[in-house]
């Protein structure tokens, strides 16, 4: 079962606990603590927000957050993966029109051995809004058996929107895998003929690539209704 | 409705290369109609300008369909009215599935011609009919579209997609082009379902076998270097595949 909760500035499981959690409102700061073996997915839905968001995972923890970002506002991830064996993963969403700013900033700190983190990102940017990423993940020295991952994909729907994407990789240690990327580009004109071949109107035809593109990230979510609610909110922004 | 496309000393670029350079062609309601020639004789380029393709630049010359101006129309407005490519190399859509672009597709056609659009249920019964007549699994439908499919998958999903929005007038690009024995049959067999005195098609390709087994042509055409330069019968395919294309590329310039 799903919990709603609203402008929570703290969230703390205690060992081998489980929770899901839906956020629509946030507040400026949330703490995040997943104690031993507990598991948290987490859901947020940010309209405009501002929040500091620090995560402290134990060992063998497992934190699951899928945030989808819409309007102007800043909002940063600082993950402590502190534990041995856990696992951090932070994707979003982010869809801007009109003149919206907006700053998506993740900060993972690979402190235990045997830790995973994955990072999916992906905006679309239309009117002359303009969107930075920038993701850091840091490996020290001496930290065994490490695996990250950060990908970063923006599409670009106006010739005035405007990305940029700022990854920071800092890596000390030799037994890593660290996978990242960053690509920002329009939508594909090949597709768009294709679809308008099928009798498909620009206009729509460009909706329907854009939920696709965004959708990788929704897709994962365990709860349906939900994913299906928040897709229909992004494509409503992609929409203006 | 009656078909009937009537192409007019159509020139057309890519950029600032002239392709096509003043190709006639007519073709009536319920006709099969083939186009050969060497390669780089503006074959796709062709098909490619009656759909509206923005890369192509039509630079004289008229198209008239079915009594309308084709070529003041857009890409989603000849494709309502009836034209349909079946594409040489079709386009993945990630994140797409292919009953879901389906769709789309149908209802923006039904909208056009002032028809409710489908509802869940008589769309998926209008799909499974033409989905089991082509072998098309319930799994191939739901997977995004052209994303990891074989060659020959890919070419009998076109078919599908021709046997769900049941166009008046089928482009068919090299249909058969890199399929085995099998799958040029299934390939075939799509066509065969689809033809009738209301529907004409134009088929490119260079598989005599395909030609004359499948597809049975009423009129073949030969285009070289951006016209056509013979218009006959069936019988043309026997003379290319015995002679190639050698007596109708003479006098006309590379």
């Amino acid at each position: 079962m799903a919990e709603h909760l609203e402008k929570a500035d703290e969230l703390m499981l205690k060992p081998n606990e489980t929770r899901v959690v839906v956020e629509t409102a946030l507040a400026e700061n949330t703490a995040v603590v997943v104690g031993d073996d507990a598991h948290l997915v987490h859901y947020r839905l940010s309209d405009g927000a501002n929040n500091a968001l620090t995560v402290k995972l134990g060992k063998n923890a497992s934190y699951d957050l899928v945030t989808v970002h819409l309007g102007s506002g800043k909002l940063s991830v600082y993950a402590d993966l502190a534990g041995e064996g856990c696992f951090c993963r932070s994707d979003a969403v982010y869809a801007l029109n009109g003149d919206e700013r907006a700053e998506i900033k993740t900060d993972f700190r690979h402190n235990a051995d045997k830790t995973t983190s994955r990072q999916l990102v992906k905006g679309a940017v239309g009117g002359r809004a303009k969107a930075v990423f920038d993701g850091g993940i840091l490996i020290p020295y001496n930290k065994k058996a490490i695996d990250g991952a950060q990908q970063h994909r923006a599409l670009l729907l106006s010739k005035t929107a405007e990305v940029k994407a700022v990854p920071k990789l800092e890596i000390y240690a030799d037994d890593v895998k660290c996978a990242h990327g960053s690509a920002i580009g329009t939508l594909n004109k090949d597709q768009l003929f294709y679809l308008q071949t099928r009798g498909i109107d620009e206009a729509q035809a460009r909706r329907i690539l854009t939920a696709a593109f965004l959708n990788e990230v929704l897709d994962t979510m365990r709860i349906p209704e939900l994913r299906d609610e928040w897709g229909r909110l992004i494509g409503l922004k992609n929409d203006d | 409705m009656s078909a009937w496309l009537e192409i007019t000393d159509l020139h057309a670029n890519v950029g600032d290369k002239p392709i096509l350079k003043g190709l006639s062609l007519s073709i009536n309601a319920g006709e099969v109609h083939v186009i050969m020639g060497p390669n780089g004789s503006g074959k796709s380029t062709l098909s490619n300008v009656l759909c509206g393709d923005p890369r192509y630049e039509v630079t004289a010359g008229a198209v008239a369909f079915k009594g309308r101006d084709l070529l003041t129309m857009n890409v989603e407005e000849r494709a309502r009215a009836g034209i349909f490519l079946a594409f040489q190399n079709p386009i993945e859509i990630p994140g797409v599935s292919m009953s879901t672009f389906m769709k789309y597709a149908l209802n923006a056609k039904r909208k056009a011609a002032g028809l409710k659009e489908y509802d869940a249920v008589s769309f998926m019964k209008h799909i499974k009919i033409r989905a089991q007549a082509l072998e098309i699994t319930d799994e191939m439908l739901k997977r995004p579209v052209n994303v990891g499919f074989s060659g020959g998958e890919k070419k009998r999903l076109e078919t599908f997609q021709m046997a769900v929005l049941e166009p008046d007038f089928c482009i068919l690009d090299e249909m058969d082009s890199g399929l085995d024995v099998d799958a040029v049959k299934v390939a075939g067999n799509g066509v065969k379902i689809m033809r009738s005195p209301e529907r004409s098609f134009l088929v490119i390709s260079h598989n005599i076998g395909f030609l004359h087994e499948q597809i049975r042509p009423d009129y073949v055409h030969i285009l070289v270097n951006g016209r056509v330069v013979e218009n006959g019968g069936a019988e043309l395919l026997d003379e290319v595949r015995a002679n190639g294309f050698a007596r109708f590329q003479k006098g006309t310039a590379a």
